[in-house]
């Protein structure tokens, strides 16, 4: 393999693993206040179909971001509703919220389906100006490429180095004695729910208004059920999202430089890759650590007497 | 603290709704989505008021997408429209994202209760479920665009792809610098590998170092995968990107945003994806052959005929020539489209070698026009592959 195939490669991870990283980041937030969303893939595609729409309207890709952002919330907000203060099923209604998302996002977008929309701008990565152009195209990105990594910092030093992070923390693995150590289990969970739906907005941001620069009904893929199975992947750390990102991104450019190099494998075959590799991680991670999940993920906390 | 946060959540609300209301002021006007089979009926029921007299025929068409996708759900859907405004007096009821049989069949079920006689079906999926209804339905008649199925009340009409591909590969072969051109394609079907070939064979007759480089989606519209498939194209060095997939605009937009050039198809209006690095593209433009099927209908003198038809008959269209693309390049591609119209050039005229080398077609011979749909090989100069 050739350096410049390599660093297509490189470059291909780092482009399309930036949405699923903010995704799994967001992810990684609510679950460590105790709550699965499943509806994940639901709320991204609203974010999306808002973010594209209101870029489309306005050509501003920067109102669009910001109003996928709120996009985000309130879906993660309405998902909160559900399971903390109705105390629903967090399985149910995530899954509940993520036809929720397909119907609702398809309603918005319908009228922004071939529509062509005012991408965000890209900047080379800075000192790579003398690089021939081949190479140096293959390292500009967007801003919102350049913000992953310390947004997954600032997640990390939010949840392991703040007061909020430990109180996020301690409702997650135990809610009654966050509760007996004056915390409000409700209300931090739903300031987690609000910091995940902020990142999922971001995620959705950068799929649609950066990356594919349009939109169409379900568009995301299953990408919000790879980020669910990247927290479990990434151990619930915010540090380990960045490398479990990275890697499932890379499995999927790995795959398609392996078709474009003409290797007589199936090419059916070669597109599972991604998701073996997947498999494979769950095996291994599987079972050896107990309490790596936060210890009360998924039980509804229904106050303490 | 509490009340604080209270605050800030509504705000957060305010600004989210306000948002999404300029966002999508037409959604609510919109007529309902048929995303689902339309338990009721897609189109209102007729008005009295709104159509005076009784509609000539009432013609159903679906479509296995968004009408709006700018690719091949559009291009449909387009010659539909073409059809309604030149045959004033038909009724069209149209249904939009059918993708699958069992939601084909349902909609197509319930068009013929609303008073269809002819059924346009437009997507892969739907020529088994209209194949079935129409030894059903003996007074209802069906075209489905691109099939291979005939009886006496059911046919198929269709553009002629391979020849504008290989003009397309003529574009290509010209304007490459690196000799690796890039295409985009949903799966190894007999059809995709048909336009990879001509495309191919028509690139290398003006430039023989020219390689296609094919890399497959598994999806008709994942737009995500097509973004990943095309940068990872790009990033291989490739400098002119063209695709088979449902929509080009995620592929077209890719590539501008990457500075490199590329083809479109299936529906004229790519282009405004790539007002700078756009070479050139073919549409469908069904509009003429679709009024004509309609009103041998209306005049009850419709025959099942096997309906495929070229440039030059005006079902498929070129469209114009991006800015960077010279003028003799322009004459070239122009030159190879009438020149296969024509018939001065036979596209899959022997020899033509797979890319093992092998002599596929003999000197002498022509892959014939029934073989094309289920090619299993790709030609000499194709890296990828076909199965």
């Amino acid at each position: 393999m050739t350096l410049l195939a390599i660093l297509g490669i490189i470059s291909s991870a780092i482009y399309s693993g930036t949405s699923l990283l903010y995704a799994t980041l967001g992810e990684v937030v609510g679950e460590r206040a105790g709550i699965v969303n499943l509806g994940l893939e639901g709320v991204m595609l609203v974010s999306a179909a808002v973010g594209v729409a209101v870029t489309s309207r306005t050509g501003n890709p920067y109102l669009g971001i910001l109003a996928a952002l709120l996009a985000g919330v309130l879906m993660n907000l309405l998902f909160g509703y559900l399971v903390i203060t109705r105390k629903a099923n967090q399985l149910a209604s995530g899954l509940a919220t993520m036809f929720l998302g397909f119907g609702v996002s398809a309603l918005i977008g319908k009228d922004v389906v071939g529509v062509r929309i005012a991408a965000l701008p890209r900047l080379l990565l800075p000192g790579l100006e003398g690089l021939p152009r081949v190479y140096s195209s293959l390292f500009r990105f967007d801003i919102l490429v350049f913000l992953a990594v310390p947004v997954a910092i600032l997640v990390w030093w939010l949840l392991f180095r703040t007061r909020w992070g430990l109180g996020v923390r301690a409702v997650g693995e135990n809610a009654d004695i966050a509760y007996a150590s004056g915390r409000n289990p409700l209300w931090l969970r739903y300031q987690a729910l609000l910091v995940a739906g902020l990142l999922s907005g971001l995620a959705a941001a950068h799929l649609t208004i950066a990356y594919t620069m349009t939109w169409t009904e379900y568009m995301t893929g299953g990408r919000g059920f790879i980020a669910v199975a990247l927290v479990i992947f990434s151990k619930w750390h915010p540090l380990r999202a960045i490398a479990g990102a990275l890697i499932f991104s890379a499995a999927v450019a790995l795959q398609l430089a392996l078709q474009a190099a003409g290797v007589q494998v199936s090419p059916f075959l070669l597109d599972t890759l991604p998701y073996v590799l997947t498999i494979l991680a769950l095996i291994a991670w599987g079972g050896t650590r107990r309490h790596s999940a936060p210890a009360s993920l998924g039980r509804v906390y229904l106050g303490t007497e | 603290m509490h009340t604080h946060l209270r605050k800030v959540f509504v705000c957060l609300l305010c600004i989210s709704l306000l948002l999404t209301a300029c966002a999508a002021p037409a959604a609510p006007t919109a007529a309902p989505a048929p995303t689902q089979p339309p338990a009721q009926p897609t189109a209102a029921p007729a008005q009295p008021t709104a159509t005076p007299a009784e509609p000539c025929l009432i013609v159903g068409a679906l479509y296995g997408g968004p009408k709006n996708d700018a690719g091949y759900n559009q291009a449909m859907a387009g010659s539909m429209a073409a059809m309604a405004k030149n045959i004033p007096c038909v009724k069209l009821i149209e249904a939009e994202n059918v993708p699958d049989e069992a939601g084909a069949k349902t909609t197509m079920e319930n068009m013929i209760r609303q008073g269809a006689r002819l059924i346009f079906a437009t997507a892969f999926n739907h020529q088994n479920p209209a194949f079935e209804l129409s030894k059903t339905y003996k007074d209802v008649i069906f075209e489905h665009a691109g099939g291979w199925m005939m009886s006496d009340n059911f046919a198929n009409y269709f553009g002629a792809p391979p020849n504008s591909w290989y003009a397309m590969g003529v574009a290509a072969g010209s304007m490459t610098k690196s000799n690796k051109l890039g295409f985009v394609a949903a799966f190894p079907l007999g059809w995709t590998i048909t336009f990879i070939n001509a495309f191919t064979l028509g690139a290398r007759s003006v430039n023989p170092q020219a390689q296609t480089i094919v890399a497959y989606t598994f999806s008709w519209g994942d737009r995500t995968k097509e973004a990943d498939t095309t940068n990872s194209l790009i990033n291989q060095g490739v400098d002119v990107i063209t695709m088979h997939v449902d929509s080009p605009s995620t592929v077209i937009g890719t590539a501008e945003s990457r500075g490199v050039y590329s083809i479109g198809f299936q529906d004229l209006s790519a282009q405004q994806f790539a007002p700078q690095y756009w070479i050139t593209g073919t549409g469908y433009t069904l509009g003429g052959k679709i009024t004509w099927l309609t009103q041998s209908v209306i005049d009850k003198t419709w025959k099942p005929i096997f309906l495929r038809c070229g440039v030059k008959d005006g079902c498929m269209a070129i469209a114009p020539f991006g800015p960077k693309v010279p003028k003799e390049v322009q004459d070239k591609t122009l030159q190879a489209m009438k020149d296969t119209d024509d018939g001065k050039i036979v596209v899959f005229k022997g020899p033509i070698k797979d890319q093992s080398g092998a002599v596929k077609v003999a000197e002498g011979e022509t892959l014939a026009d029934d073989k094309l749909g289920s090619v299993n090989w790709f030609v000499e100069g194709v890296v990828g592959s076909p199965k």
